[in-house]
């Protein structure tokens, strides 16, 4: 099936410049906006053909809108759009450093439900993971600004291992929740 | 998993003329229908002016089905004969319904995939088989009192149901013959019902209790459009459960004798009525006649109630905090929206208060909010609205993944997406040679396959022959605005289609449908064959009417004069085909026009795409000017 749209990429799509620090309430607007004429609600009483194109056009905003609105989604799709691929990035070097923090972390994560009052606890290293991403976001913003991409890349492995830590204070949150109810 | 289409065809439709719409909220313990008439959307109530049908079905008489009111009177003296609460069993494997089965004192029987059937004294029913019934009815009363072909249904669903209860929901309506415009969910239905004439922006919170399900849902209105930004719940906690609650503790008080099923079902019928009293008054005095042999009666406090249902509240009330995290919220809550009949009472509300900081919207009867909003939403998607009117975009409740090595989930849509969305995810050969790979798909948000719904098995064949890890099988799972799933699979390297056979774990399959359409169906075959060709000739019809108006607004700027010719020559076989009495060539020629067109139809999205935002450029124009 042809989808000639389908070859722009998400930035031309909503027709907004290709860049990490996208103006958000913007893109919310188109949006909204490419929703209104292409969602599959639109054609309901159209034909089975034009129902199912719509499934597909409507699907590809919802992703490209997923893809931009989120930090880290959008940076590596930043890189990909510059020729990286997800090997590339993957195989950034991580510092020690980096490495070591992550295990600090991650053990506080663990020894949460040992403490009087964890959700506390939780709250604090939640907020103290949060400081952390926005340094990264800046660490990889200045980097693509300058087409380091080498740097850029390795700012979005550690940003994925953050993101992956707060899954796991995500879990730890609803075991909490549940633990009370 | 593709369903027979046999929707109940109507006159062709001129164009502008209103068409008929109705929204159906199929409920655990009451249904309701609705549409909307001079510009509001109204209940339709009964010939005795009744607006809530009983979702209960009796099954004594084999041959005359009684649904609602009159089967509801017969509960105590047919128990396994009267279903109630069959939405908690939609869907479902017996395996995982066997604890509310036996709680209701239903005889279930191992139906083919492990699907819930319930035996009758006039044989065997599945949940779905029972909802049509219901629906059977509605449907009847849309009929009667709108004097005509139904166009088209918006039927409700909780937000929280999963991919095989929602199918099951779509096969009801498909024994009905009802078309299915969209599966809309709940909390999204009753923010729609607010929505209209309340405050044009703002973040919603949807707090719906009802009788067997709780559904919490947050949403951003936006100029029109309602994105849902998180939803969460309980399939199996409801008003039925604080029923329960009283119950039990009320057997208690009278030393727990065991009852037979008939009083059981007059106890949690006591039960209820004491827990509607409650909401105006103290105490009340559950009368025990019919249920107890001694009679007599107990004597329920507000307070002694409200310490029974505090641990199911709070339930409720985590399954709101975990909502509130998914929806990322940079604002508080603007609104909250109360559903279901159990958040009448006064602890629900007090707690939700408390809970959000904020006294919940009452206006609208929370029975009916529901039925209102989907009613709306019909009468939009059937066409009836101007465009750019009001929009929904709503999201998969739960996580869809994939069973990986050691048993494991790897998840592919996260819950909350919005949907429509589409995913692919490549998999590759272990085995030189290998030429079948085996996928199996589930739905949940634990680590394990074992916690997880199944929800389907695919084998996908056909793959060339290759050495280990040379295959590039790309997959893509495809949820459409229903929140159902689509799989399609294709090998890469070349480019060969690989056959998906779907195997669902619990859905029903295309053939357990077409045999319950036979047994449900009495029409001759006469009857079967003039159903299909009206079928079809509506089918050539909406295509035609739609390239028409699509060819007179974008055919010259879009279109060679070749390419137009392409169209327009079958357009005027397919005309003339319509006027005939032949099936198989409308349909063969309606899909062909189809694809032709399918250049056309994607040319004009793009058009679409364009001009939305050709006109946003503008207002960021403004934006900028009021800066």
């Amino acid at each position: 099936m042809s989808l000639p749209e389908f070859q722009k990429n998400y930035f031309q799509l909503f027709d907004l410049p290709e860049d990490f620090a996208l103006d958000q309430v913007q893109l919310g607007k188109r949006y909204r906006q490419l929703q209104k004429e292409l969602h599959p609600d639109r054609y309901a009483s159209g034909s089975a053909h034009e129902q199912r194109l719509a499934v597909q056009y409507s699907a590809l905003i919802n992703e490209a809108y997923a893809t931009l609105r989120k930090a880290l989604p959008c940076a590596l799709y930043l890189l990909e759009l510059a020729g990286m691929s997800k090997e590339d990035i993957s195989g950034q070097q991580i510092d020690g450093g980096f490495l070591m923090a992550q295990m600090d972390l991650r053990e506080k994560l663990m020894l949460l439900g040992e403490l009087v009052d964890p959700e506390i606890a939780l709250e604090h290293l939640v907020t103290e993971i949060g400081v952390d991403v926005n340094q990264l976001h800046e660490q990889f913003s200045c980097a693509y600004a300058v087409g380091e991409l080498s740097a850029a890349a390795s700012a979005c492995v550690k940003l994925q291992y953050l993101e992956k830590l707060l899954l796991e204070a995500e879990q730890m949150e609803s075991k909490l929740i549940d633990s009370q109810t | 998993m593709a369903l027979l289409n046999i929707a109940e065809p109507g006159q062709s439709p001129l164009p502008h003329q209103i068409k008929r719409a109705i929204g159906i909220d199929l409920g655990t313990t009451n249904s309701l229908v609705a549409t909307v008439r001079a510009g509001s959307a109204a209940i339709l109530p009964d010939e005795k002016g009744v607006m809530m049908l009983p979702s209960v079905v009796n099954y004594t008489d084999a041959q005359m089905p009684l649904v609602g009111a009159g089967a509801l009177a017969l509960a105590a003296q047919h128990p396994a004969d009267t279903l109630m609460s069959v939405k908690r069993f939609m869907g479902r494997g017996s395996r995982d319904a066997i604890g509310d089965a036996q709680r209701s004192h239903y005889r279930l029987a191992e139906g083919e995939e492990g699907l819930v059937r319930f035996m009758t004294s006039s044989g065997e029913r599945s949940p779905v088989e029972v909802s049509a019934d219901i629906l059977r009815v509605l449907h009847k009363r849309a009929l009667a009192t709108l004097g005509g072909e139904i166009d088209g249904a918006v039927i409700t669903v909780p937000a929280y149901f999963d991919e095989p209860q929602r199918q099951a929901t779509k096969d009801a309506a498909t024994l009905v013959g009802l078309r299915v415009l969209r599966l809309m969910n709940e909390p999204t239905a009753a923010a729609v019902a607010y929505g209209l004439d309340s405050a044009e922006q703002g973040v919603i919170a949807v707090y719906d209790l009802g009788g067997g399900t709780f559904d919490i849902s947050i949403l951003r209105l936006h100029k029109g459009v309602f994105e849902v930004l998180a939803t969460g719940g309980d399939t199996a906690l409801g008003g039925d459960d604080l029923d329960a609650a009283l119950a039990e503790w009320v057997l208690q008080q009278c030393g727990s004798p065991s009852l037979a099923p008939g009083q059981y079902r007059q106890l949690q019928a006591a039960a209820r009525a004491a827990k509607e009293r409650l909401s105006d008054e103290v105490a009340v005095d559950l009368d025990l006649t019919g249920v107890l042999p001694s009679g007599g009666a107990v004597r329920v406090t507000r307070e002694v109630f409200e310490g029974l249902i505090q641990p199911l509240v709070k339930r409720t009330l985590g399954a709101c905090r975990r909502c509130l995290r998914d929806a990322e919220l940079d604002t508080g809550i603007d609104n909250i929206v109360m559903v279901g009949g159990s958040t009448r009472v006064p602890l629900v509300r007090e707690a939700v208060a408390e809970f959000f900081q904020r006294p919940p919207l009452v206006d609208i009867d929370p029975d009916q909010v529901v039925a209102l909003g989907a009613a709306i939403q019909a009468d939009i998607l059937v066409g009836n609205r101007p465009e750019g009117d009001l929009l929904l975009l709503d999201v998969i409740p739960l996580s869809l993944g994939i069973e990986t090595m050691g048993g494991l989930v790897e998840k592919i849509v996260p819950r909350n997406t919005t949907i429509p969305v589409s995913r692919a995810q490549e998999f590759t050969t272990y085995k030189d040679g290998q030429t079948a790979l085996a996928i199996h798909i589930v739905q949940g948000e634990r680590e394990m396959v074992s916690d997880c719904r199944s929800l389907a098995h695919f084998e996908l064949r056909g793959i060339p022959p290759m050495v280990a890890g040379a295959a590039r099988i790309k997959v893509t799972f495809q949820v459409d605005a229903d929140g159902l799933l689509n799989v399609s699979a294709c090998e890469e390297i070349t480019g060969s289609q690989t056959s998906v056979t779907i195997k669902p774990s619990f859905g029903l399959t295309d053939d357990e449908i077409t045999t319950m359409l036979q047994a449900s169906f009495s029409h001759a075959v006469e009857d079967k064959l003039a159903r299909q060709l009206a079928e079809q000739r509506l089918a050539g019809w909406q295509l035609l009417e739609g390239l028409k108006s699509a060819l007179a607004a974008d055919g010259e700027a879009l279109l060679s004069e070749e390419d137009r010719e392409a169209i327009t020559a079958p357009m005027t076989e397919l005309q003339a085909l319509l006027e005939g009495q032949d099936t198989n060539a409308i349909r063969t020629l309606t899909e062909r026009l189809g694809r032709q067109s399918e250049t056309f139809a994607s040319r004009r999205m793009d058009k679409s795409i364009r001009e939305a935002l050709a006109g946003m450029s503008l207002d960021a124009l403004d934006d900028e000017v009021m800066q």
